[in-house]
C-alpha cells in the first residue's frame, strides 16, 4: 500500500513538474550552486587540474623529495603532497601553512620514484587554500 | 568468577544503535552496562557510506521512512554539529538511464520538500556543460544533472560520542567483550554471562537485555530462546585516500542500481553493492567481481576512475528486516523495536532492521520500550544534547595550531575528531609531534586516545583517530604509532611487534581485492620499510 501510495504522489508530482517546466524559461544555476556551498569550500577542480589529478596524488609518502627540498613555507614536501592534495574542504584553514617561500619544486619532483609534480600540487593546493 | 554485577539495563552491540541507547539510557538516569565483542563501530556502522541521509530512494517506496529518516537526520546534524560536513552530489543523467532528467528533477523537487527538516539546501538542475564546469571529469556524454546534498560522518566518532556520553552519565561500556550467553530465571532474562578481552568470564544481571547486535540480532536471541528473521544484505565500498572530487556523484550500475562516490573529509568512498549474504558474519569477504561492478558503473559517468589508486575496501552486513521475495536493493530499511515476552523471554527487548541516518530515533524509541517495561517515567533528550566535542563553537584552526605548535592542517584534522575538546587533548600529553603524516595525527592524540578512549589494538586507533588511513597506508607510521599506544598500554616490545603485525594484515586483507598497477609498486614499498610484517 505504501508503495502504490508512493508511486501516485510520484506521478502526480511528475506532472506538476512537466507543466512548470513547459511555463517556464530556463535558467542557468551554476552561479547559485557556487555560491551555495563555497562557504563550505566545495570549489571545482579546473579542467586542466582534473585532468593532471591522479598525477597529482600518487604521492606514496617515500620521502624523497623532503631530502631534495625541504619545505613548502612550514609544510613538509611529502605532507604537501600526501596530506594537503587531499582536496580538505575546510583547506583554507590551513592557509597560514603554505605560506612563504617555494624551494625548488622542480628539483623535487625529479627525486620523486612516482612523478608527482611538486610544482603543480603547491600551485593547486595553494589555489585552493586561498 | 567475579561477583555479577548489577545494572538497570544491558546492551549487547556497540555499533551505533547500541550505543545511542546506552547514551539514551543513561542521560534518564538509569545504570546501564554496554557490550561490544571487538570495537565501537567495527561492525555494521563502520562499514557504512558514512553519511546521514535523508533516505530520498525511499521515496518510491515509502515516503513516511524518507521523512523520519529527514527529522532525524536533522537531530543528528544538531547535536553533531562539529563532526558533520556537508556531501553535495551531483546526479549526472546520460542516455538511456532508467530515469530521464525530468524524473530525476521530480524526484529532488519531491526531496527538496524534506531538506529543510535535516538543514540542508534545495537542489539545483545543470545543463551538460554547467555539470562539467562544476566537476570536468564527467563523461562528455552526461546530458544534464540535478544536485542533492546529505551530511558526512565519521561514523567511528559518532558511536565513540555516544560511548563517551553514556560514561559519562554513569554507564559502564566495555568494548572486546563478547556475551556468550544469557542468564534466565525460568522465562525471564535476567543478565548476561560475557568474555573479556583478557579471557576472564564475568556476569551481570540486568532488569532489561537489550539485543543490538545488528545482523547478530538472531544469533544473540536464541540465546534467548527467541528468533528474530533478518534478510542480511552485504555492501561493500572502495576506498581512495583522497577526495576525488569536492563534489560527490552518483552512477546507475549495469543493473540499474544507484550507486554513490561520496567525498568525505580527505577520502573517497565508492559503494554500495547490496547482495543477499549467508556466510559467516565475522568473516566477510571483499571479491574483485564486487570491485569491477562498481567501477564499471562509475566508468561510465567518470571515465578516469580506474586512473585513480585506492587503498582499502570495505564490507560489512546490513541487519535488512526479513521480507521474502522482494529485490534486495527494493527492501525497506525501516526498523522494529521487539519485545519478546509474548515469545516467553521477559526482560529482552530487540531493536532490528534500520539504518545509520535514523540510530538517534532508532535509540529513543528502544529506550522508551525499556522504560516502560521499568516503569520510570522519563523522556528522552537526546534530540537537542550535544554530543561531546559539539558543545560550543570551535577555535579558528591556525589559532589552536599556533597555541600548539602544530599546523593548521592538523589543527584541523584533530577538529574534526575531538571538536571542540582538541585543546583538551593536546594539553593531555602536550607533544605535537605528528606520528601519521597523512592525516596528520599528533602524539598527544594517539596518547589521549589510548587513555581515555579504550584503544586496545592498533586496529581501534584506525577507527578511533584515522590512524594509518591515508595514502600510505601506515607504511611511515604503525610501528611508531604501536610504540606509543604500547607504552600507555604496558605492552613489551615482542607485543609491540605483534600488534603492528596484526595490523598490517588486516589491512593487507582489505587492500588486496584493488590493487591495480600503481597500487602493487606502493605495495612493495610497503612491504619494504613494514620489514616483513605481512608475512
Amino acid at each position: 500500500m505504501a508503495r502504490a501510495d508512493s508511486l501516485a504522489k510520484l506521478a502526480f508530482a511528475y506532472g506538476v513538474h512537466l507543466t512548470r517546466r513547459r511555463l517556464t524559461r530556463p535558467h542557468s544555476q551554476l552561479a547559485k550552486l557556487l555560491e551555495t556551498y563555497a562557504p563550505d569550500g566545495i570549489r571545482p577542480l579546473l579542467p586542466e587540474e582534473r585532468e593532471r589529478h591522479p598525477q597529482l596524488i600518487g604521492c606514496i609518502n617515500c620521502g624523497l623529495c623532503a631530502l631534495a627540498a625541504g619545505r613548502l613555507g612550514t609544510v613538509r614536501l611529502p605532507d604537501l603532497a600526501s596530506s594537503y592534495m587531499r582536496l580538505y574542504a575546510r583547506l583554507e584553514e590551513s592557509a597560514s601553512d603554505v605560506e612563504g617561500e617555494s624551494p625548488d619544486l622542480e628539483a623535487a619532483a625529479a627525486a620523486c620514484p612516482v612523478g608527482v609534480p611538486l610544482d603543480e600540487v603547491a600551485a593547486i593546493v595553494r589555489r585552493l587554500a586561498g | 568468577m567475579s561477583a555479577p554485577s548489577a545494572h538497570d539495563v544491558c546492551v549487547i552491540g556497540g555499533g551505533v544503535t547500541g550505543a545511542g541507547i546506552a547514551r539514551d539510557l543513561a542521560l534518564r538516569g538509569l545504570s546501564v552496562l554496554l557490550l561490544e565483542k571487538g570495537d565501537w563501530g567495527g561492525g555494521t556502522t563502520g562499514s557504512s557510506s558514512w553519511m546521514i541521509h535523508g533516505g530520498p530512494r525511499y521515496l518510491e517506496f515509502d515516503w513516511d521512512t524518507t521523512r523520519l529518516s529527514c527529522v532525524d537526520a536533522g537531530h543528528i546534524v544538531g547535536i553533531a554539529r562539529n563532526m558533520v560536513y556537508r556531501v553535495v552530489f551531483i546526479i549526472p543523467v546520460l542516455p538511456h538511464d532508467k530515469n530521464n532528467i525530468e524524473r530525476m528533477e521530480t524526484a529532488m523537487e519531491v526531496y527538496d520538500r524534506f531538506q529543510p527538516l535535516k538543514k540542508a539546501h534545495p537542489h539545483v538542475r545543470l545543463t551538460a556543460e554547467e555539470a562539467r564546469q562544476a566537476e570536468p571529469g564527467l563523461s562528455p556524454d552526461v546530458i544534464g544533472a540535478v544536485t542533492m546534498e546529505e551530511w558526512g560522518v565519521d561514523p567511528h566518532r559518532l558511536v565513540f560520542a555516544n560511548v563517551q556520553d553514556a560514561v559519562a552519565h554513569g554507564a559502564r561500556a566495555l568494548n572486546h567483550t563478547r556475551v556468550v550467553d544469557l542468564l534466565r530465571d525460568g522465562g525471564k532474562v535476567i543478565g548476561v554471562r560475557y568474555q573479556g578481552s583478557d579471557g576472564s568470564m564475568s556476569e551481570a544481571r540486568a532488569r532489561v537485555v537489550v539485543n543490538a547486535a545488528g545482523p547478530w540480532v538472531p544469533e544473540i536471541s536464541k540465546m534467548a530462546g527467541a528468533s528474530v528473521h533478518l534478510r542480511p544484505a552485504k555492501g561493500i565500498h572502495i576506498m581512495y585516500p583522497h577526495r576525488i572530487s569536492n563534489f560527490s556523484i552518483s552512477a546507475e550500475s549495469i543493473d540499474g542500481r544507484d550507486l554513490l562516490m561520496v567525498s568525505h573529509a580527505g577520502f573517497t568512498l565508492l559503494g554500495t553493492t547490496d547482495d543477499d549474504f549467508y556466510g559467516d558474519l565475522d568473516s566477510v569477504d571483499v571479491l574483485e567481481d564486487e570491485v569491477d561492478y562498481l567501477l564499471q558503473a562509475f566508468e561510465r559517468v567518470f571515465p578516469s576512475i580506474r586512473a585513480y589508486r585506492p587503498v582499502r575496501t570495505t564490507a560489512g552486513v546490513r541487519p535488512t528486516l526479513f521480507k521474502w521475495r522482494r529485490y534486495e536493493d527494493e527492501l525497506s530499511r525501516r526498523y522494529e523495536v521487539i519485545d519478546h515476552s509474548p515469545d516467553g523471554a521477559d526482560g529482552f527487548v530487540t531493536i532490528a532492521g534500520g539504518k545509520l541516518s535514523m540510530y538517534r530515533l532508532m535509540a529513543e524509541e528502544t529506550s522508551d520500550v525499556v522504560c516502560r517495561k521499568l516503569g520510570h517515567q522519563t523522556s528522552s533528550i537526546t534530540a537537542t544534547r550535544p554530543l561531546p566535542g559539539s558543545e560550543s563553537e570551535l577555535e579558528p584552526a591556525a589559532e589552536l595550531g599556533r597555541r600548539f605548535g602544530i599546523s593548521a592542517l592538523a589543527a584541523m584534522k584533530l577538529q574534526t575528531r575531538q571538536g571542540s575538546h582538541a585543546a583538551a587533548v593536546l594539553e593531555d600529553a602536550r607533544s605535537g609531534r605528528i606520528v601519521c603524516r597523512c592525516e596528520p595525527i599528533t602524539e598527544a592524540e594517539l596518547v589521549h586516545v589510548a587513555r581515555h578512549e579504550q584503544v586496545r589494538t592498533l586496529a581501534d586507533a584506525f577507527r578511533r583517530v584515522g590512524m594509518a588511513a591515508g595514502p600510505c597506508a601506515g607504511a611511515a607510521c604503525v610501528m611508531r604509532a604501536a610504540g606509543i599506544i604500547g607504552h600507555e598500554l604496558g605492552w613489551s616490545a615482542s607485543q609491540r611487534f605483534d600488534s603492528a603485525r596484526e595490523f598490517v594484515r588486516g589491512a593487507w586483507l582489505g587492500r588486496a581485492p584493488i590493487l591495480g598497477h600503481s597500487g602493487w609498486a606502493q605495495e612493495e614499498l610497503a612491504s619494504g620499510s613494514l620489514r616483513g610484517l605481512r608475512n
